[in-house]
Formats: C-alpha cells, structure tokens, sequence
C-alpha cells in the first residue's frame, strides 16, 4: 500500500472506531473516558465549555484529530505551546476515549 | 476493603440545581475588587454557560470531605457530579472562605490584591448540593467510620476524604510568635501575604532581601522561584540597587530549570543571588536586620521570607495516616486511599502519591479519589487508565510568564505515576502571551473548582 493509502486506512479505522455506537450501557460503570476527559477541565472549564479553547460537542473525530496533529509537532516550532507536550503525554487509546466522550457533551 | 453495599434504589428524578453564577461584569483580572470579595473572583472566573448537571443515579454513599482547598472541593464538587443525589458530600472546613496561594505571589508586587484571592463556599453548595459545614477535624475512627470535630461534633460516614493542606515547619531562631510575625512564610496566602507585601513596600532603598527554599518535596515547586523574580522585578523597578539572596536547600532549581536559570542569570544578574544546598540552619530575627545562618554561610538581609519545610497537614499527622518519620501520607495512587487506614483518601498536598503538590494537581485528585469511591459504592474495581497533567504558568516580570507542564501516567505494575511523553516541559521563554494565558488558566482552574 502506498503511504498515503495506508494512512487513509489508518484514519478510516479510526473514524470508525470513534462513530461506532457505545456497547449497551452498563447501569453502574461510568461513562468511558469521563475521568480522562474532566482532567482537560482545569484549562477548558467544566464539561469543556470555556477557558482556553471550547471542547464540548465538537466531533469525536475532530477532536483526535486536532490532538493527534499536536502530538506530531516539534519543539521549535512557532506555535509550540502548552498543549503540545501535553497531548504527548497520552496514549491513542486515551486520546480515543477523552475525544469520544467529549463529543457527548452538549 | 469493606463497605456497605446499599441495595436500595434512590427515587432519583432528573436533578437540576438550577445554578446561577454571579456575574459582575468586567473582565480584567487585574482590577481591584470592587464589589464583595467573596463573589467577584468568581464573577471573573471561567464563565461557564451553565453549571454541569450532576447525573441521574441510583449510586448512594455518605462521604466525609475534610479540607476546603482545590482538592477537597474538586472531589465534592465531582461526587455530587458524577454520584447524583443518593451521594451525601459533607464538606468540612474551619475557614469561612478559601484564599488562592496560586498567583498571590501577585499581591507582593501589587499587581493583585488578597482580596481578589478569595473564593466562597457558597456556589458549591447551591449548585450541586454539596453540605459545607465551617468547623475543624480533630479525630477520625476509621472503624467506626466517624469523625469528631473540636466542638465535639461528629459525621459519619462510608467513605472519607481528608485534604487539609500542609504545616509548616518551625526554623530554629523562630520558635516564637515575635520572631514568626517577623519573618513569614507566606506559603499560606492570607494576612502573611500582606505582611511581606508591606515589608518589602517598606524596605529601604538598597537593601536586601532574603528568601529560603525548603528541601523537595514542598508545596508547588515553581513557586519559590517565581517569587523570587517578581520581587526582583519589582525591586529593579521601584528600589533599584536592592538585592535578592535566594538561599535553595536544593541542589538545583526545582520546576522550571532552564526558564530560572535564564531569568537569575540575566534578567536579573544584577539583582538575584541564587545559592544551591543552602539549607537553613537557624535565623536572628532580634536585631534591626536579619541574620539567616545555612549551610553556605551567613547571610543578613532587611526582610526575610523563609519558607521552611512542610509536611501534611494536622488532622492527618494527629491520626496515625503517615508513617513513623514520613511527612506525608502514603496512599495507593490509582484511588489515593491511605495505605494505613482503609476508607481514608488522603488527596492534596498532604499526600504522597509521587506527582508534584499543586493546586492544579489536587484538583485531579480529587476527581480521581471521587471516581474510585463512586466505584466502590457500586462494587466495581478502581479505574486504572488513569493519567494526571501538572500545568502551570509562572509569571517572571510583571508582564510576562512563562509555562511548565508534565504528564503522569499511572502505572499498574508498580502502584505509581510516572512521568511520560517529553518530560517535565517548560515554556521557550517567558511572554506577554504567556501572561494572558495565565490569567485565562488561572481563573478557569478557580471556576472549575469552586463553581
């Protein structure tokens, strides 16, 4: 596969695994990703609706995609601020389950 | 560990705390208060649309909450939240209001006032239902599972969670309270943070100033150093030809090296002395100036500011919740309940849990310890995929900041955090940027806290 067809590929598994409905809910397990997420409010307000930049109710997508770009640059860059290292510091998995979650706040 | 199960289902209809926030208006930090102390902080801080809605469930528990600061109200706030209303919170605190240590190092350079500092109970309460009882914690039976406060009070409860802060504590020299009220810490944002305002306001022309640094592990690792600059910038500007002595029981700069290092070593290369492993050994506050004696020597200076080393706050010292020796209380660090007392969550500067002591930090601790103890009321096992980010901005002049972050990763296989993605990180300078940035962070950090 060419890289941009693998890449493609990559981003189609990940879509797919961010628009795929929720398992059934269980009556007593919190909400996946809910406690990842609420570490994100210190800077964007509670459920994301203020501070630095609003992230409540965007796309699941958008979401790991705009994180998962800032974890691609590097020190040096002109617009390397704080976010940067920060979303370095977790994984895919994690990233999946903060952007999820936060697509589900109104 | 054992706790009762209620098996009893709670009428829980949808809940709406109907919450308003106080909205006065204005929007520039920097202001002098001018409405009521309590409220404008808050007016100022993040404006929310609306307060979250605690969720409906069927989740019931009592839980004790001892400490008013960024991690007691951080777990309240989120036991309500996420518990819903079969989650009794009782919240303990023997002052009537909070005062913010984060960026009160501002009000020694006049650039904020204490009272612009001071955040209130009252919004946590009312939006989402959260019992705030004003009152101190003297003893906890973590048998019984109950409390005693010093008016002989007592709470019970399922599950309790103990975040007083720190103590701090007495350097040889200022055993009494004269010597005390002469050189303060200033670590606990209050009337000490106007009395050094004061001193330094005071300060002949030319004169020194003296500031200590205790040995890591202490309250918010950037903060001395921040300290440093901003009265160094201040000096530079309003007593020029004054001198800064920073005397580090460390060997090296705590939080934020290179930014520093940058700032003692040119900005202010005229006016910081910066002196490593230089611990204090005992300080003369009887004489018209001030003799401060550490292990790199003698030092006389015209105001003083030492902060000494601190350790876990008196309700968990007094309680058998820190080892023979230790200063802090250990906990497990994906629940942060005392690794001696089952019940107990210690969170906050109290505890050690091997991430650093910040208000930014107690807040996620507090969500932490809030979700593992709803898991417990349901009798599920504690999340694991836990992660804590330390962010930080530090303000170097009076218009400019720099910024620090990390991340945690919790790590199953040795019970601890540590430290991933690129490693403690800090800003490449400070900026004007980074200034606005730390006033957007600070008040959406106070929002998310205390509203």
């Amino acid at each position: 596969m060419t890289t941009t067809r693998r890449f493609m590929c990559g981003l189609a598994a990940v879509a797919a695994a961010l628009l795929a409905p929720a398992a059934p809910a269980q009556t007593t397990a919190p909400p996946e990703g809910r406690l990842l997420a609420s570490n994100c409010f210190q800077c964007h307000g509670t459920d994301g609706r203020s501070g630095f930049e609003e992230i409540n109710g965007k796309s699941s997508t958008e979401i790991y995609s705009k994180l998962k770009e800032m974890q691609r640059k590097q020190p040096g860059t002109e617009d390397y601020g704080i976010m940067i290292p920060h979303a370095k510091g977790y994984t895919d998995a994690q990233l999946l389950k903060i952007s999820k979650y936060l697509s589900t706040i109104r | 560990m054992n706790y009762t199960r209620r098996t009893w289902l709670t009428a829980a209809g949808a809940v709406g705390f109907g919450a308003v926030l106080t909205r006065c208006g204005g929007g520039d930090p920097l202001a002098p208060a001018a409405s009521d102390a309590a409220s404008a902080p808050l007016a100022q801080a993040e404006r929310s649309r609306r307060s979250t809605k605690p969720v409906v469930s069927s989740t019931t528990g009592r839980v004790v909450v001892v400490g008013g600061g960024m991690a007691g109200l951080a777990a309240a706030k989120y036991l309500k939240v996420w518990g819903g209303s079969g989650v009794q919170v009782t919240l303990v605190e023997r002052n009537p209001s909070y005062t913010s240590n984060i960026l009160s190092n501002l009000v020694l350079t006049g650039q904020r006032t204490i009272s612009s500092l001071v955040y209130s109970y009252a919004t946590v309460k009312q939006n989402y239902g959260v019992d705030v009882r004003q009152g101190t914690v003297v003893g906890i039976d973590p048998v019984r599972r109950r409390v005693t406060l010093a008016d002989n009070s007592t709470l019970d409860y399922d599950r309790l969670i103990v975040a007083p802060g720190v103590v701090f504590d007495v350097l040889p020299g200022l055993e009494s309270d004269a010597a005390r009220s002469r050189v303060v810490h200033a670590w606990q944002a209050g009337p000490e943070t106007t009395t050094l305002r004061n001193q330094l306001l005071a300060m002949p022309t030319g004169g020194t100033f003296v500031m200590t640094i205790p040995a890591s592990p202490y309250r918010c690792p950037p903060g001395p150093y921040e300290r440093a600059c901003v009265v160094a910038d201040w000096l530079k500007r309003n007593k020029p030809g004054s001198k800064v002595i920073v005397l580090d029981a460390n060997p090296f700069v705590q939080a934020e090296r290179h930014t520093f290092e940058t700032a003692f070593g040119g900005l202010f290369k005229d006016v910081v002395e910066y002196v490593p492993n230089a611990a204090v050994t005992s300080i003369d506050a009887t004489q018209a100036r001030i003799t401060v004696d550490s292990l790199m020597g003698r030092v006389v200076g015209d105001v003083v500011n030492a902060i000494p080393p601190q350790r876990a706050g008196k309700v968990v010292l007094d309680n058998a919740l820190v080892s023979t020796g230790a200063r802090w209380a250990g906990v497990h660090a994906a629940t942060f309940e005392s690794t001696l007392a089952a019940g107990v969550h210690v969170i906050g500067d109290s505890c050690s849990a091997g991430i650093p002591k910040a208000g930014h930090i107690g807040n996620q601790e507090g969500k932490t310890a809030a979700d593992a103890i709803l898991r417990a009321f349901r009798g599920l096992a504690p999340d694991t995929d836990l992660v804590v980010n330390s962010a930080c901005f530090s303000p170097i002049t009076a218009s400019t900041a720099s910024w620090l972050t990390a991340v945690y990763q919790y790590d199953a296989s040795t019970g601890g955090y540590r430290i991933v993605g690129t490693g403690p990180s800090e800003a490449t300078r400070p900026t004007s940027d980074g200034y606005s940035q730390m006033n957007k962070w600070f008040a959406t950090l106070m929002g998310e806290t205390f509203a």
